[in-house]
């Protein structure tokens, strides 16, 4: 993990075809209640200064060509984070015919999945955590 | 109620059918070439910027070689909203379109075109790809329809 990025995270969020259920529960994490900014993460205006990438749905054949590109947009050191089942492997929409088969990681590399239909915010942030090294891992959990 | 018995009054000459989607939503079933009709009465009576179409929702009845076209039209000053349904034949789908009219139907059109394929004649704006992947369309399917392969 870069120390470039490490105390202050700042996320893009990007729907590629959820129910908005996972969408909710991301908004949610984000808000005072769970007070993310005290980790330094913030929502980035842009993609260009984002340095997290928050996944969230199955990922469609159109959106699976944008996120690509925004991929591609975000700058130097960048992380993607897939949230929910569907981000997985496609959920209950695996072998649509509108859905790229498999997740987000058939498209961009992804860092960090958080598993759950929707997951809890508390997961989504200690994922975050995780990812920045900034949590420990209990001896017998796996991750 | 009594706003459903003023709409029902206005085109009641065009209304071949009518039953009830749900409590306080009626359907008014009317003949494809009185569609334009029906509407313009309605524009008429209750302004330009009264109604809203929300949805056009088409239902592929296989079995009875027809596809059905549903307006589910907003018409503000009543706070009500009214379902005007149409029904074209599946091998020849063609209703006259509603975008010279209400140019909110824009969006309504081009998904039920890209996935029923029922051909909206007078919007110039339809196109494939619009929802369904290049892949799909290159096939030339339309994936709503009941005997597509997806």
């Amino acid at each position: 993990m870069s120390k470039l990025i490490k105390y202050s995270p700042w996320l893009v969020h990007f729907n590629t075809g959820a129910c908005n259920g996972c969408d909710i529960e991301v908004l949610a994490a984000i808000t005072p209640l769970y007070d993310p900014e005290r980790y330094g993460v913030k929502l980035s205006p842009s993609i260009r200064h984002g340095d997290i990438l928050i996944v969230t749905g199955a990922v469609t054949k159109k959106a699976g060509e944008r996120l690509k590109r925004l991929y591609e947009q975000m700058p130097g050191i960048k992380y993607v984070v897939a949230v929910g089942a569907c981000a997985y492997d496609g959920g209950v929409f695996k072998g649509s015919y509108s859905s790229i088969s498999g997740g987000a990681n058939k498209v961009i590399p992804v860092n960090a999945y958080v598993p759950g239909c929707p997951p809890r915010p508390e997961e989504i942030l200690r994922a975050l955590l995780l990812l920045l090294d900034r949590e420990k891992v209990k001896g017998d959990e796996q991750h | 109620m009594s706003s459903i018995k003023e709409i029902e009054d206005i085109f009641s000459s065009y209304i071949i059918g009518k039953d009830t989607v749900k409590p306080n939503r009626p359907r008014f079933h009317i003949d494809v070439s009185n569609l334009k009709e029906a509407i313009t009465l309605l524009k008429q009576r209750f302004g330009e910027e009264a109604l809203y179409i929300s949805n056009i929702i088409g239902v592929d009845k296989i079995t009875e070689g027809i596809i059905e076209v549903n307006y589910f039209i907003h018409i503000i000053p009543l706070a009500n909203t009214i379902v005007i349904k149409v029904v074209v034949p599946r091998d020849k789908p063609q209703v006259p379109s509603l975008i010279d009219m209400i140019p909110g139907a824009y969006s309504g059109e081009c998904e039920t075109y890209d996935l029923l394929g029922v051909d909206f004649v007078g919007n110039k704006y339809l196109k494939r790809s619009f929802f369904v992947p290049t892949d799909v369309v290159s096939r030339d399917i339309f994936p709503l329809r009941k005997d597509a392969k997806v």
